[in-house]
C-alpha cells in the first residue's frame, strides 16, 4: 500500500490530486532544491478567504457620520473639502464630486480651492473621528465573523470563510455588508480573495473581484500599480524609473536582487499577497464599553423630550449589546451643561437588560424626577462592563415562566422611583432571637433570587414556632407598667412566658421572657420582659 | 328603556336579586374560613378585583384573615406568583409566615410613596400573585384605576384602608371592614358584588394552626 503514503507526503495536506494535476506551482521549490530565488511554500493549506473594506472617501464620511449622529443636517450642498495642515500651510486633503467637478484635488492649498469654488465649504481633518469610524467600521465587521483586523487608516480586514454558507454565499455576505455599511454612510469598495494583503490591493484600485483559490492570485494581482501596495515613495519612484510599475514587473524581478536593493519589506509584502508567506493580523477588539455622546442641537430643557433625545444613544448600545450577546446591569448617563456642572443619572439594574424598551422607560423614570439647572447642551452614554446575559429557554406550556422573568423589572421600576433600598425580598435565618432569625434580601430577583433564599435557610431547617407574631416591630418598643406593662389601658397576659435567651456570644445577649398579650380593643400583641436590667417590659410584635 | 340596558350593560352595576349561581361570578378562592366562604359570592375572595379591607387597628387579625388564601397562592397552580407587600405599617415578619405556610423567599416587600403608585405597578407587571397595599387614596379616579389593573391582572389584590373611608364610595369588588370583640374577629361585609351585605362572626383567628390542620 504504497500510495496512501505517498499522498499524506504532499505538504500541507493538499487534496493528493492536486499536485499531479498542477505541478509548476509547488514543484519548483520541491524539486530544485530551495534556492534563494524560490519562496518557500507556505502552508497551502490555510484555507483562509479575506475580505477587504476599503473606504476611499472615509475623511468625509467620517466628518458626515458624525455630525449625523450629532443631529446636525448632513452637509452642505455645494460642495466641501477637508483641509490639513501640512508644512505649506493649509491644503485639501479630501473633497466631495461638486468640489472635484470644480477642479480642486488633493494637496491644493486652500486659497486656490477657494479661488476655484468661493462657496466651498471648509471642514478640518478630525484623526480621532477618522479612527472612530474605522472602529465602528469593525465593531460592524465583528457581526460577521470573530476574525477581523483594523488597516489604518482607511481598511478592514474580515476572515470570512466559516462564515459563507451562515450568510448565504459570498454574493449575500458582500451584499449585506455593503448595506450595513450604506447605513452608516459608508461606500466601501469591497474584495475578496485568499489573502488579506491581496483582497486590500484589489480594493484599493478600486477592483471589486471574488477569487476563492490561490491559483491565479498571481495572474490577477500582476496588472495593478505599484501604488496599490503603498510601499515606500522612494521605492516606487526608483522601482519606476527601472521601469518596474506594477506588482506583475515586480514578480518578475530577481527575489535577491530585490531584497538586496529595497527593503527587505518589498519582497515579504510581495510573498503575503501571493498566499507565499503567513500574513498574520492582530485581531480588533471592540471596545469593551459602549460610550457615545449626542450634541443636542437646540439645547432641551424638558425631560420628557430629552426622554426622546436619548433614544438613539440607546439604540446604539443595544445594537453593540446585540452583537456582543451581553447586557448591561450599569449605565451612566450625563447631561452636560453649558456653565453648571454636568447632571449625571446613574442605572444600577438588578439583571442585565438588553432590551431598548425597558432601560428607556427606567432613565424616564429617573429623569422625570430630576431638576435640571440649566438647559442641557450634550447628553453622554456610558455603560458598565457588559454582563453575560442567560437566556432561559422557554416552555410552550409553562403558563407562569413570564411570572418569574418580569420580577427584575418590576423591581427595577419600583427602585427607580422610590429609591435604591426601597424594595426588598424576606429570608429566614436559623436563629432563636427573634429579631435576627429573618434578614432583607437585596439581591437580584428573579431565579437567583430564590435559590439564594433557598441556600441560606430551607424552611425545613427553621424551627417551628407556634406564637410568632405576623407584624413585627422595627424596634422593641418600650411600655410602661410594673408586673403588668400597659399599652392604651392595662393589658391582659393571655399566654406565656416563653423564654428566649441565646446570643451572648456575639455581644447582643438577649435574655427575655415573651407573652401573648390582648389589649383593650382585643388586639393580640407580642410583649417581652427582660429579664435582665430592670425587667422592663417591651412590645416586640402584632399578631396581625 | 334603552338608557337603562345601558346602565344595566355596565361591569360596574349588578342587580341584587343576581346571586352567585346566576351571574357570571367565576368562583371565588377561598378564604380558610369556611363561615366567611360561606356569605360571599363565588365561595371565596373574588377571583379577579379590588378587595379593600376597613380597619384602624393593626392586630386584630387583619392579616390571619388573608393568611389561608396567601399560602394558597404558593401551593397550587399559581405557582411562580409573588406576593407583593407594599408600604405595610410594620415588618412582616418571615418566620410567622413560614409558619402559616406562606412561601417566604416569593415575598416583595416594598417600602415608600407613592405607595398606590407601587401597587399599580406590581399589578400590571403581572408577575404578582397577590399584591397587599397600605395607601391613601383621596383621588377616586386613582382607586378606580386600581381596581381597573386588579381586575385586569386576576392578582389577589387587597387594600387595607381606614375605617372612616367606608363611607366614600368606592370600586372595589368587595369591601370588608373589621372590628374586634370581645370573642374575636368581626367582619361587616360592606360590599359584595353579586352578594350582601352581611356581618359574620370569625371568632379567634389562628392561621398557623390553619396551616397545621392542612
Amino acid at each position: 500500500m504504497p500510495a496512501p503514503v505517498k499522498r499524506r507526503a504532499t505538504p500541507g495536506g493538499v487534496p493528493s490530486s492536486t499536485p499531479a494535476r498542477e505541478p509548476p506551482r509547488l514543484r519548483p521549490a520541491l524539486g530544485g532544491g530551495r534556492g534563494s530565488n524560490d519562496p518557500a511554500p507556505a502552508a497551502a493549506a490555510s484555507r483562509e478567504l479575506w475580505l477587504a473594506i476599503h473606504l476611499p472617501d472615509y475623511v468625509l464620511e467620517s466628518l458626515r457620520w458624525r455630525a449625523r449622529f450629532a443631529g446636525a443636517a448632513a452637509h452642505a450642498p455645494g460642495g466641501t473639502a477637508v483641509v490639513d495642515v501640512e508644512d505649506r500651510g493649509r491644503v485639501v486633503f479630501a473633497c466631495d464630486a461638486p468640489a472635484a467637478t470644480a477642479g480642486i484635488a488633493r494637496g491644493m492649498a486652500l486659497n486656490s480651492a477657494l479661488a476655484l469654488l468661493p462657496s466651498l465649504h471648509v471642514l478640518p481633518r478630525e484623526a480621532n473621528v477618522e479612527r472612530a469610524l474605522l472602529d465602528a467600521v469593525a465593531t460592524l465587521a465583528t457581526g460577521f465573523t470573530p476574525r477581523v483586523a483594523l488597516e489604518p487608516p482607511d481598511a478592514v480586514l474580515l476572515e470570512v470563510r466559516g462564515s459563507l454558507r451562515l450568510f448565504g454565499g459570498v454574493r449575500c455576505l458582500l451584499a449585506e455588508v455593503r448595506e450595513r455599511l450604506r447605513r452608516l454612510g459608508c461606500v466601501p469598495r469591497l474584495a475578496l480573495t485568499p489573502t488579506p494583503l491581496a483582497a486590500l490591493w484589489f480594493a484599493r484600485v478600486d477592483e471589486e473581484v471574488v477569487l476563492r483559490r490561490r491559483e491565479g492570485l498571481a495572474s490577477r494581482l500582476a496588472p495593478l500599480p505599484l501604488a496599490c501596495t503603498r510601499w515606500p515613495e522612494k521605492s516606487v519612484q526608483s522601482l519606476a524609473t527601472m521601469g518596474v510599475r506594477t506588482v506583475g514587473d515586480c514578480l518578475r524581478l530577481p527575489r535577491d536582487g530585490l531584497a538586496r536593493r529595497f527593503a527587505p519589506e518589498l519582497l515579504l509584502t510581495l510573498d503575503r499577497a501571493l498566499g507565499r508567506a503567513a500574513d498574520p493580523r492582530a485581531a480588533f477588539v471592540p471596545h469593551p464599553r459602549f460610550t457615545a455622546r449626542r450634541d443636542l442641537e437646540p439645547e432641551l430643557s424638558d425631560t420628557a423630550r430629552l426622554g426622546l433625545a436619548v433614544e438613539p444613544l440607546l439604540e446604539e448600545l443595544c445594537a453593540f449589546l446585540r452583537l456582543r450577546g451581553h447586557g448591561v446591569d450599569a449605565l451612566e448617563l450625563t447631561l452636560l451643561h453649558r456653565e453648571a456642572p454636568a447632571t449625571r443619572v446613574r442605572l444600577r439594574l438588578v439583571a442585565p437588560a438588553t432590551q431598548i424598551a425597558h432601560i428607556a422607560g427606567l432613565l424616564r423614570e429617573h429623569l422625570e424626577r430630576r431638576e435640571l439647572p440649566e438647559p442641557v447642551r450634550a447628553l453622554r452614554l456610558r455603560s458598565g462592563p457588559p454582563v453575560p446575559v442567560v437566556v432561559v429557554a422557554g416552555d410552550l406550556f409553562a403558563r407562569h415562566a413570564q411570572r418569574t422573568a418580569g420580577v427584575p423589572q418590576l423591581v427595577e421600576r419600583l427602585r427607580a422611583r422610590l429609591g435604591p433600598d426601597a424594595v426588598h425580598g424576606l429570608r429566614l435565618v436559623a436563629e432563636h432571637r427573634p429579631e435576627r432569625n429573618w434578614g432583607h434580601s437585596y439581591s437580584v430577583p428573579g431565579t437567583d433570587f430564590r435559590l439564594e433564599n433557598r441556600c441560606l435557610a430551607p424552611n425545613m431547617s427553621v424551627p417551628y414556632f407556634p406564637c410568632r407574631p405576623l407584624w413585627l416591630l422595627a424596634d422593641p418598643q418600650p411600655l410602661p407598667g410594673g408586673e403588668r406593662p400597659r399599652y392604651d389601658g392595662p393589658l391582659e397576659l393571655e399566654e406565656g412566658p416563653e423564654r428566649i435567651e441565646s446570643g451572648w456570644w456575639d455581644g447582643c445577649d438577649v435574655r427575655r421572657d415573651y407573652y401573648v398579650a390582648r389589649d383593650r380593643v382585643g388586639a393580640r400583641l407580642w410583649v417581652f420582659r427582660e429579664r435582665q436590667g430592670g425587667g422592663r417590659w417591651f412590645l416586640h410584635g402584632v399578631f396581625g | 328603556m334603552s338608557a337603562l340596558d345601558d346602565l344595566l350593560r355596565r361591569p360596574d352595576l349588578w342587580r341584587a336579586r343576581e346571586r352567585s349561581g346566576t351571574t357570571s361570578q367565576p368562583p371565588g378562592r377561598s378564604t380558610g374560613y369556611a363561615v366567611l366562604d360561606r356569605c360571599l359570592p363565588g365561595g371565596g375572595w373574588p377571583a379577579q378585583g379590588l378587595i379593600e379591607i376597613l380597619t384602624d387597628r393593626c392586630g386584630i387579625g387583619e392579616l390571619s384573615l388573608l393568611m389561608p388564601a396567601l399560602a394558597a397562592l404558593g401551593s397550587e397552580e399559581h405557582g411562580e406568583g409573588w406576593i407583593a407587600w407594599i408600604a405595610p405599617p410594620h415588618q412582616p415578619y418571615a418566620p410567622a409566615l413560614a409558619a402559616c405556610g406562606v412561601d417566604v423567599s416569593r415575598l416583595l416587600v416594598v417600602r415608600g410613596q407613592p405607595a398606590d403608585w407601587a401597587m399599580e405597578q406590581a399589578l400590571r407587571s403581572g408577575v404578582c400573585s397577590a399584591v397587599l397595599g397600605w395607601a391613601e387614596f383621596r383621588d377616586h379616579r386613582a382607586l378606580r384605576r386600581l381596581q381597573l389593573a386588579a381586575e385586569q391582572s386576576r392578582s389577589f389584590t387587597v387594600l387595607f384602608r381606614r375605617l372612616r373611608d367606608g363611607d366614600a364610595p368606592s370600586p372595589a369588588v368587595l369591601r370588608l371592614a373589621l372590628d374586634s370583640g370581645r370573642e374575636g374577629l368581626v367582619v361587616r361585609i360592606l360590599k359584595s358584588r353579586g352578594g350582601h351585605a352581611s356581618t359574620v362572626r370569625l371568632g379567634r383567628l389562628d392561621p398557623a394552626d390553619w396551616a397545621a390542620a392542612h
